[in-house]
Protein backbone atom coordinates (compact mmCIF):
# COMPACT_ATOMS: atom_id res chain seq x y z
CA UNK A 1 0.00 0.00 0.00
CA UNK A 2 2.87 2.33 0.91
CA UNK A 3 4.41 1.68 -2.49
CA UNK A 4 1.11 2.37 -4.24
CA UNK A 5 0.89 5.81 -2.61
CA UNK A 6 4.56 6.42 -3.38
CA UNK A 7 3.98 5.54 -7.05
CA UNK A 8 0.89 7.77 -7.31
CA UNK A 9 2.86 10.64 -5.77
CA UNK A 10 5.76 10.08 -8.20
CA UNK A 11 3.43 10.05 -11.21
CA UNK A 12 1.53 13.08 -9.91
CA UNK A 13 4.75 15.01 -9.48
CA UNK A 14 5.81 14.19 -13.05
CA UNK A 15 2.38 15.16 -14.43
CA UNK A 16 2.79 18.57 -12.76
CA UNK A 17 6.37 18.99 -13.91
CA UNK A 18 5.22 18.05 -17.43
CA UNK A 19 2.62 20.83 -17.34
CA UNK A 20 5.14 23.37 -16.11
CA UNK A 21 7.69 22.47 -18.79
CA UNK A 22 5.04 22.40 -21.53
CA UNK A 23 3.93 25.90 -20.50
CA UNK A 24 7.48 27.16 -20.60
CA UNK A 25 8.69 25.43 -23.76
CA UNK A 26 5.60 24.44 -25.76
CA UNK A 27 6.27 22.14 -28.78
CA UNK A 28 5.45 18.76 -27.19
CA UNK A 29 2.33 17.67 -25.27
CA UNK A 30 2.75 17.96 -21.49
CA UNK A 31 2.36 14.22 -20.94
CA UNK A 32 5.49 13.59 -23.03
CA UNK A 33 7.52 15.97 -20.88
CA UNK A 34 6.09 14.22 -17.81
CA UNK A 35 7.21 10.89 -19.24
CA UNK A 36 10.74 12.19 -19.77
CA UNK A 37 10.75 13.63 -16.20
CA UNK A 38 9.84 10.24 -14.73
CA UNK A 39 12.57 8.54 -16.76
CA UNK A 40 15.16 11.05 -15.52
CA UNK A 41 14.00 10.92 -11.87
CA UNK A 42 14.29 7.12 -11.98
CA UNK A 43 17.61 7.23 -13.80
CA UNK A 44 19.18 9.53 -11.21
CA UNK A 45 17.67 7.49 -8.40
CA UNK A 46 15.58 10.39 -7.09
CA UNK A 47 12.52 8.16 -7.42
CA UNK A 48 13.09 4.55 -6.36
CA UNK A 49 12.48 2.15 -9.24
CA UNK A 50 12.01 -0.73 -6.80
CA UNK A 51 9.10 0.97 -5.05
CA UNK A 52 7.21 1.92 -8.21
CA UNK A 53 7.78 -1.22 -10.30
CA UNK A 54 4.71 -3.26 -9.18
CA UNK A 55 2.15 -0.45 -9.26
CA UNK A 56 3.35 1.01 -12.55
CA UNK A 57 3.59 -2.43 -14.14
CA UNK A 58 -0.03 -3.06 -13.14
CA UNK A 59 -1.13 0.36 -14.38
CA UNK A 60 0.52 -0.12 -17.76
CA UNK A 61 -1.01 -3.53 -18.34
CA UNK A 62 -4.47 -2.05 -17.63
CA UNK A 63 -4.14 1.31 -19.35
CA UNK A 64 -6.58 0.26 -22.09
CA UNK A 65 -9.44 1.42 -19.86
CA UNK A 66 -8.33 5.06 -20.23
CA UNK A 67 -9.17 5.06 -23.94
CA UNK A 68 -12.70 3.68 -23.61
CA UNK A 69 -14.49 7.08 -23.25
CA UNK A 70 -12.71 8.59 -26.28
CA UNK A 71 -13.38 5.46 -28.34
CA UNK A 72 -17.11 5.49 -27.57
CA UNK A 73 -17.15 8.92 -29.32
CA UNK A 74 -17.37 7.05 -32.59
CA UNK A 75 -21.17 6.80 -32.10
CA UNK A 76 -21.35 10.49 -33.03
CA UNK A 77 -19.90 9.71 -36.46
CA UNK A 78 -22.22 7.16 -38.00
CA UNK A 79 -22.70 9.24 -41.15
CA UNK A 80 -18.98 9.21 -41.72
CA UNK A 81 -18.83 5.46 -41.10
CA UNK A 82 -21.75 4.83 -43.43
CA UNK A 83 -20.18 6.74 -46.31
CA UNK A 84 -16.45 6.16 -45.73
CA UNK A 85 -16.10 3.46 -43.07
CA UNK A 86 -14.61 0.81 -45.34
CA UNK A 87 -12.06 3.19 -46.92
CA UNK A 88 -11.04 4.43 -43.46
CA UNK A 89 -10.50 0.90 -42.14
CA UNK A 90 -8.59 -0.12 -45.28
CA UNK A 91 -6.32 2.96 -45.13
CA UNK A 92 -5.57 2.33 -41.44
CA UNK A 93 -5.00 -1.35 -42.13
CA UNK A 94 -2.72 -0.74 -45.12
CA UNK A 95 -0.58 2.04 -43.61
CA UNK A 96 -0.21 0.14 -40.31
CA UNK A 97 1.12 -2.89 -42.19
CA UNK A 98 3.47 -0.78 -44.31
CA UNK A 99 4.94 0.73 -41.13
CA UNK A 100 5.16 -2.65 -39.37
CA UNK A 101 6.95 -4.16 -42.34
CA UNK A 102 9.29 -1.21 -42.89
CA UNK A 103 10.48 -0.97 -39.27
CA UNK A 104 10.56 -4.74 -38.75
CA UNK A 105 12.54 -5.60 -41.89
CA UNK A 106 15.08 -2.80 -41.61
CA UNK A 107 15.67 -3.14 -37.89
CA UNK A 108 16.17 -6.87 -38.23
CA UNK A 109 18.76 -6.13 -40.93
CA UNK A 110 20.49 -3.59 -38.66
CA UNK A 111 20.60 -5.97 -35.68
CA UNK A 112 21.73 -8.81 -37.91
CA UNK A 113 24.70 -6.67 -38.95
CA UNK A 114 25.41 -5.92 -35.25
CA UNK A 115 25.33 -9.64 -34.58
CA UNK A 116 28.22 -10.14 -36.95
CA UNK A 117 30.27 -7.17 -35.85
CA UNK A 118 29.76 -7.47 -32.10
CA UNK A 119 29.31 -11.24 -31.89
CA UNK A 120 26.58 -10.61 -29.36
CA UNK A 121 24.65 -13.68 -28.34
CA UNK A 122 21.14 -12.32 -28.59
CA UNK A 123 18.88 -12.57 -31.57
CA UNK B 1 -34.66 23.23 -2.79
CA UNK B 2 -35.72 19.63 -2.65
CA UNK B 3 -35.92 19.60 -6.45
CA UNK B 4 -32.36 20.80 -6.78
CA UNK B 5 -31.14 18.15 -4.40
CA UNK B 6 -32.94 15.44 -6.36
CA UNK B 7 -31.40 16.62 -9.62
CA UNK B 8 -27.89 16.64 -8.18
CA UNK B 9 -28.50 13.26 -6.64
CA UNK B 10 -29.63 11.85 -9.96
CA UNK B 11 -26.67 13.32 -11.83
CA UNK B 12 -24.26 11.92 -9.26
CA UNK B 13 -25.94 8.54 -9.49
CA UNK B 14 -25.74 8.56 -13.30
CA UNK B 15 -22.07 9.58 -13.23
CA UNK B 16 -21.21 6.91 -10.68
CA UNK B 17 -23.06 4.15 -12.49
CA UNK B 18 -21.51 5.08 -15.85
CA UNK B 19 -17.99 5.09 -14.39
CA UNK B 20 -18.54 1.90 -12.39
CA UNK B 21 -20.26 0.25 -15.35
CA UNK B 22 -17.33 1.07 -17.64
CA UNK B 23 -14.85 -0.29 -15.08
CA UNK B 24 -16.88 -3.45 -14.44
CA UNK B 25 -17.25 -4.25 -18.15
CA UNK B 26 -13.55 -3.68 -18.70
CA UNK B 27 -12.54 -5.91 -15.78
CA UNK B 28 -14.95 -8.64 -16.90
CA UNK B 29 -13.60 -8.61 -20.47
CA UNK B 30 -10.02 -8.53 -19.17
CA UNK B 31 -10.74 -11.59 -16.97
CA UNK B 32 -12.46 -13.35 -19.86
CA UNK B 33 -9.49 -12.64 -22.13
CA UNK B 34 -7.10 -14.24 -19.62
CA UNK B 35 -9.41 -17.18 -18.99
CA UNK B 36 -10.01 -18.00 -22.65
CA UNK B 37 -6.42 -17.11 -23.59
CA UNK B 38 -7.94 -15.28 -26.59
CA UNK B 39 -5.76 -12.37 -27.66
CA UNK B 40 -8.49 -11.04 -29.99
CA UNK B 41 -10.82 -10.55 -27.04
CA UNK B 42 -9.40 -7.10 -26.39
CA UNK B 43 -11.09 -5.70 -23.27
CA UNK B 44 -10.82 -2.10 -24.49
CA UNK B 45 -12.47 -2.73 -27.86
CA UNK B 46 -15.23 -4.92 -26.45
CA UNK B 47 -15.99 -2.42 -23.68
CA UNK B 48 -16.24 0.35 -26.28
CA UNK B 49 -18.62 -1.67 -28.46
CA UNK B 50 -20.78 -2.69 -25.52
CA UNK B 51 -21.03 0.84 -24.14
CA UNK B 52 -21.65 2.34 -27.58
CA UNK B 53 -24.53 -0.11 -28.07
CA UNK B 54 -25.83 0.59 -24.57
CA UNK B 55 -25.81 4.38 -25.11
CA UNK B 56 -27.74 3.97 -28.34
CA UNK B 57 -30.33 1.74 -26.64
CA UNK B 58 -30.94 4.14 -23.74
CA UNK B 59 -30.63 7.07 -26.16
CA UNK B 60 -27.97 8.90 -24.18
CA UNK B 61 -25.88 11.44 -26.14
CA UNK B 62 -22.13 10.74 -26.22
CA UNK B 63 -21.29 14.13 -24.66
CA UNK B 64 -23.19 13.15 -21.52
CA UNK B 65 -21.29 9.86 -21.23
CA UNK B 66 -17.97 11.55 -21.95
CA UNK B 67 -18.54 14.20 -19.28
CA UNK B 68 -19.63 11.59 -16.75
CA UNK B 69 -16.52 9.49 -17.37
CA UNK B 70 -14.08 12.43 -17.41
CA UNK B 71 -12.44 10.76 -14.41
CA UNK B 72 -11.41 7.79 -16.58
CA UNK B 73 -10.42 9.99 -19.49
CA UNK B 74 -8.30 12.05 -17.08
CA UNK B 75 -6.17 8.96 -16.45
CA UNK B 76 -4.79 9.13 -19.99
CA UNK B 77 -2.16 11.66 -19.02
CA UNK B 78 -0.78 9.81 -15.96
CA UNK B 79 -0.84 6.63 -18.09
CA UNK B 80 1.49 8.21 -20.63
CA UNK B 81 3.73 9.49 -17.85
CA UNK B 82 3.86 5.95 -16.44
CA UNK B 83 5.49 4.84 -19.72
CA UNK B 84 8.59 6.64 -18.42
CA UNK B 85 9.20 3.56 -16.27
CA UNK B 86 9.71 1.05 -19.12
CA UNK B 87 11.79 3.69 -20.93
CA UNK B 88 14.03 3.98 -17.84
CA UNK B 89 14.25 0.19 -17.59
CA UNK B 90 15.35 -0.17 -21.18
CA UNK B 91 17.63 2.83 -21.62
CA UNK B 92 20.65 0.58 -21.15
CA UNK B 93 19.31 -1.96 -23.61
CA UNK B 94 19.31 0.49 -26.50
CA UNK B 95 22.52 2.30 -25.56
CA UNK B 96 24.47 0.84 -28.47
CA UNK B 97 21.70 1.09 -31.04
CA UNK B 98 19.98 4.36 -30.29
CA UNK B 99 21.20 6.04 -33.48
CA UNK B 100 19.79 3.40 -35.82
CA UNK B 101 16.59 3.23 -33.75
CA UNK B 102 15.98 7.00 -33.85
CA UNK B 103 16.81 7.15 -37.57
CA UNK B 104 14.55 4.25 -38.46
CA UNK B 105 11.61 5.51 -36.39
CA UNK B 106 11.96 8.99 -37.91
CA UNK B 107 11.95 7.50 -41.41
CA UNK B 108 8.90 5.45 -40.39
CA UNK B 109 7.04 8.64 -39.41
CA UNK B 110 8.11 10.32 -42.67
CA UNK B 111 6.72 7.30 -44.53
CA UNK B 112 3.44 6.66 -42.74
CA UNK B 113 2.13 10.24 -42.52
CA UNK B 114 2.29 10.90 -46.31
CA UNK B 115 0.86 7.44 -47.12
CA UNK B 116 -2.14 7.88 -44.83
CA UNK B 117 -2.73 11.52 -45.76
CA UNK B 118 -2.47 11.05 -49.52
CA UNK B 119 -4.65 7.93 -49.56
CA UNK B 120 -7.30 9.67 -47.45
CA UNK B 121 -7.28 12.76 -49.67
CA UNK B 122 -7.56 10.58 -52.79
CA UNK B 123 -10.38 8.33 -51.58
CA UNK B 124 -12.26 10.39 -49.00
CA UNK B 125 -11.16 13.97 -49.71
CA UNK B 126 -11.94 15.29 -46.21
CA UNK B 127 -8.88 17.15 -44.80
CA UNK B 128 -10.15 16.72 -41.23
CA UNK B 129 -10.19 12.94 -41.59
CA UNK B 130 -6.83 12.96 -43.40
CA UNK B 131 -5.21 14.65 -40.38
CA UNK B 132 -6.79 12.15 -38.01
CA UNK B 133 -5.69 9.12 -40.00
CA UNK B 134 -2.11 10.42 -40.39
CA UNK B 135 -1.77 10.58 -36.62
CA UNK B 136 -3.13 7.12 -35.85
CA UNK B 137 0.17 5.34 -35.14
CA UNK B 138 1.02 7.26 -31.97
CA UNK B 139 -0.22 6.81 -28.44
CA UNK B 140 -3.70 8.32 -27.84
CA UNK B 141 -3.02 11.47 -25.76
CA UNK B 142 -0.28 12.61 -28.12
CA UNK B 143 -2.36 11.79 -31.18
CA UNK B 144 -5.28 13.76 -29.71
CA UNK B 145 -3.26 16.86 -28.84
CA UNK B 146 -1.67 16.88 -32.29
CA UNK B 147 -5.12 16.42 -33.89
CA UNK B 148 -6.35 19.51 -32.07
CA UNK B 149 -3.36 21.56 -33.15
CA UNK B 150 -3.71 20.48 -36.81
CA UNK B 151 -7.53 20.75 -37.06
CA UNK B 152 -8.34 17.08 -37.27
CA UNK B 153 -11.28 15.26 -35.73
CA UNK B 154 -10.70 13.97 -32.18
CA UNK B 155 -13.14 11.09 -32.16
CA UNK B 156 -11.94 9.81 -35.53
CA UNK B 157 -8.32 10.02 -34.33
CA UNK B 158 -9.23 8.17 -31.13
CA UNK B 159 -10.93 5.41 -33.07
CA UNK B 160 -8.25 5.23 -35.77
CA UNK B 161 -5.60 4.89 -33.05
CA UNK B 162 -7.55 2.05 -31.46
CA UNK B 163 -7.94 0.31 -34.83
CA UNK B 164 -4.22 0.66 -35.61
CA UNK B 165 -3.44 -0.73 -32.17
CA UNK B 166 -5.91 -3.51 -32.61
CA UNK B 167 -4.55 -4.58 -36.00
CA UNK B 168 -1.05 -4.65 -34.58
CA UNK B 169 -1.97 -6.66 -31.50
CA UNK B 170 -3.95 -9.18 -33.50
CA UNK B 171 -1.89 -9.59 -36.67
CA UNK B 172 1.45 -7.93 -35.83
CA UNK B 173 3.39 -10.94 -34.60
CA UNK B 174 1.89 -13.48 -37.06
CA UNK B 175 2.55 -11.07 -39.96
CA UNK B 176 6.13 -10.32 -38.90
CA UNK B 177 6.84 -14.05 -38.47
CA UNK B 178 5.31 -14.64 -41.90
CA UNK B 179 7.66 -12.13 -43.57
CA UNK B 180 10.54 -13.68 -41.63
CA UNK B 181 11.08 -10.84 -39.16
CA UNK B 182 11.50 -13.13 -36.17
CA UNK B 183 13.89 -11.19 -33.93
CA UNK B 184 12.22 -10.09 -30.69
CA UNK B 185 13.85 -6.65 -30.93
CA UNK B 186 12.60 -6.00 -34.48
CA UNK B 187 9.09 -7.24 -33.63
CA UNK B 188 8.93 -5.02 -30.55
CA UNK B 189 10.18 -1.94 -32.37
CA UNK B 190 7.84 -2.46 -35.34
CA UNK B 191 4.73 -3.06 -33.23
CA UNK B 192 5.51 -0.15 -30.88
CA UNK B 193 5.85 2.18 -33.88
CA UNK B 194 2.74 1.02 -35.73
CA UNK B 195 0.43 0.00 -32.89
CA UNK B 196 1.66 2.02 -29.88
CA UNK B 197 0.66 1.04 -26.32
CA UNK B 198 -2.14 -1.30 -27.32
CA UNK B 199 0.08 -3.44 -29.53
CA UNK B 200 2.95 -3.29 -27.05
CA UNK B 201 0.76 -4.31 -24.12
CA UNK B 202 -0.27 -7.40 -26.08
CA UNK B 203 3.23 -8.47 -27.11
CA UNK B 204 4.83 -7.64 -23.75
CA UNK B 205 3.68 -11.06 -22.55
CA UNK B 206 5.85 -12.80 -25.17
CA UNK B 207 9.28 -11.69 -23.95
CA UNK B 208 11.14 -8.99 -22.05
CA UNK B 209 12.73 -7.78 -25.29
CA UNK B 210 9.35 -7.36 -26.95
CA UNK B 211 8.26 -5.16 -24.04
CA UNK B 212 11.52 -3.21 -23.97
CA UNK B 213 11.74 -2.41 -27.67
CA UNK B 214 7.98 -1.83 -27.87
CA UNK B 215 8.05 0.79 -25.11
CA UNK B 216 11.07 2.54 -26.57
CA UNK B 217 9.43 2.60 -29.96
CA UNK B 218 6.14 4.08 -28.66
CA UNK B 219 7.94 6.90 -26.94
CA UNK B 220 10.44 7.77 -29.63
CA UNK B 221 7.83 7.53 -32.42
CA UNK B 222 5.54 9.82 -30.44
CA UNK B 223 8.31 12.37 -29.95
CA UNK B 224 9.31 12.35 -33.61
CA UNK B 225 5.66 12.55 -34.74
CA UNK B 226 5.11 15.53 -32.42
CA UNK B 227 8.10 17.30 -33.96
CA UNK B 228 7.57 16.31 -37.62
CA UNK B 229 3.77 16.39 -38.13
CA UNK B 230 3.16 20.14 -37.52
CA UNK B 231 5.54 20.84 -40.43
CA UNK B 232 4.89 17.88 -42.71
CA UNK B 233 1.06 17.81 -42.63
CA UNK B 234 0.49 21.47 -43.70
CA UNK B 235 3.20 20.97 -46.34
CA UNK B 236 1.43 17.92 -47.80
CA UNK B 237 -1.89 19.79 -47.87
CA UNK B 238 -0.42 22.42 -50.21
CA UNK B 239 -0.64 19.74 -52.93
CA UNK B 240 -4.37 19.30 -52.41
CA UNK B 241 -5.54 22.89 -52.40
Amino acid sequence: MKNVIYSIAAIGLCVMLGHLIAQALGTLPSSLYGLICLTLLLHFNIVSAKKVSDSIGWAISNMGICFVPAGVGIIDHFDLIKSHGLSIVLIIFFSTFVLLTFIGVFFQKATFKDLHTQKSTDD
Amino acid sequence: MIDMLTIDYNAALTTTSLVVGTLVFYVLFAKLQVKLKAIWLNPMLFTIILIAAFLMIIDMPFVEYFEATSLINGLVEPAVVALGYPLYQHLNTIKHQWKSIVLLLTLGVLLVIPISLILTMCFIALPEIAVSLSLKSVTTPIGISLTEALNGNNSVTAFAIILAGFFGSLFGVPWLNFINVTSAKAQGLAIGAASHALGTATISKISYEHAAYGSISIILSAVSTAIISPILIPFLFTYFS
